[in-house]
């Protein structure tokens, strides 16, 4: 079947095996994420926390989504959408950070009060 | 397409013709073979990922730039989440991902019943999540931590607070929109596999509809750690 790989998946060369290793390391990061988000590691925590969630979603990516097996174009689209999700961000930040603090609300990012009001408890259902 | 062959004209997509070149009827009378329509019809899926990924890029925007203005706020209002509905949630959306990678899987090995049954079980997943969802929504209409002018909590006194819940529930709800969406799609495809429509040669409906959910639980993947875990 000469068109076979170009168009993305084909007949399954594999079992069901790699799903089921790529769910378990899912579960597990997924449990490295809630454990570490828990620790305050200050200014590192949201970059573990991104790091694991684009681990995750690569593994669903390539795997479960079969973007692993062929279809280079399809990679592509992807990976291109992901690219200008990124230019967005980059470019309003671009704006933002180098603007007059005036022009910012609040002046810019707001401190936070060493006597914060301490949220309402959340209710366990 | 223009074969001058003096032999039958194999009809296009007119079933009946007893030549061995009779399409399929799910084979579209503008491809060539089966093959080509599987790849354009793979690579219109992606395109419309690609737009969905783009759609949720605002929102996203959204909460970095609101992030980055009222950090504490945010850290505040995130520990008024309920983290285990949203780690429960997690694993129920990744569940229900290997669940119907599963079920395309069956289908692909022509087993009929197991694909039906895998469908069945990622519906029911979808199913939880929303209603762990509900329950969550239900615990801030009750606190006032609601979007907009209906803000009317008072626990947090930095400002920005009824931004994170404005951000929250825009993004949740789109995706629990694009949740229910998924659900259908499923049920849908789900009741088609009953009906014997696929098969291992013909599957390529499953694996799209899987790929639409797949991409619900990426989103996810992304937004729970944003939202809950600051």
């Amino acid at each position: 079947m000469s068109a076979q790989n170009k168009g993305g998946a084909h007949p399954e060369a594999h079992g069901i095996g790699r799903y089921a290793i790529v769910y378990a390391a899912l579960l597990v990061f997924t449990a490295v994420t809630v454990v570490t988000g828990k620790i305050d590691l200050g200014a590192a925590n949201i970059f573990i926390a991104m790091a694991i969630a684009t681990t995750k979603a690569t593994l669903v990516v390539l795997f479960f989504m079969h973007l692993w097996d062929g279809g280079g174009v399809n990679r592509l689209v992807f990976v291109v959408s992901v690219l200008f999700l990124v230019v967005l961000i980059v470019g309003v930040f671009g704006d933002l950070l180098t603007r007059l603090p005036i022009t910012l609300p609040h002046g810019g990012p707001i401190e936070g009060q060493p006597g914060m009001a301490v949220p309402h408890p959340p209710a366990q259902h | 397409m223009s074969s001058s062959d003096s032999s039958s004209h194999a009809a296009h997509g007119q079933g009946g013709a007893a030549s061995a070149h009779a399409s399929p009827w799910y084979l579209a009378h503008h491809f060539d073979n089966i093959e080509t329509q599987n790849h354009a019809v793979r690579l219109g899926m992606w395109l419309f990922l690609g737009t969905e990924v783009l759609l949720f890029a605002g929102l996203f925007l959204g909460y970095t730039v609101y992030r980055w203005l009222y950090h504490p706020t945010f850290k505040a209002a995130a520990a008024t989440l309920n983290l285990y509905a949203g780690a429960g949630n997690t694993l129920v959306l990744i569940t229900s991902s290997f669940t119907v990678a599963l079920g395309y899987h069956a289908i692909k090995e022509n087993k009929i019943r197991k694909c039906a049954g895998y469908l069945a079980v990622t519906i029911a997943f979808a199913l939880i999540f929303l209603v762990v969802k509900y329950f969550e929504y239900a615990h801030k209409f009750h606190e006032g931590q609601l979007p907009g002018r209906h803000y009317s909590y008072e626990g947090i006194s930095l400002p920005g607070a009824n931004i994170f819940y404005s951000v929250y529930f825009l993004a949740t709800g789109l995706h629990a929109f694009h949740v229910v969406v998924g659900m259908s799609i499923l049920a849908w495809l789900m009741f088609r596999v009953m009906k014997g429509k696929y098969s291992s040669q013909h599957y390529v409906p499953v694996e799209l509809g899987a790929l639409y959910w797949h991409l619900v639980d990426l989103i996810w993947i992304f937004l729970f750690p944003l939202l809950y875990l600051i």
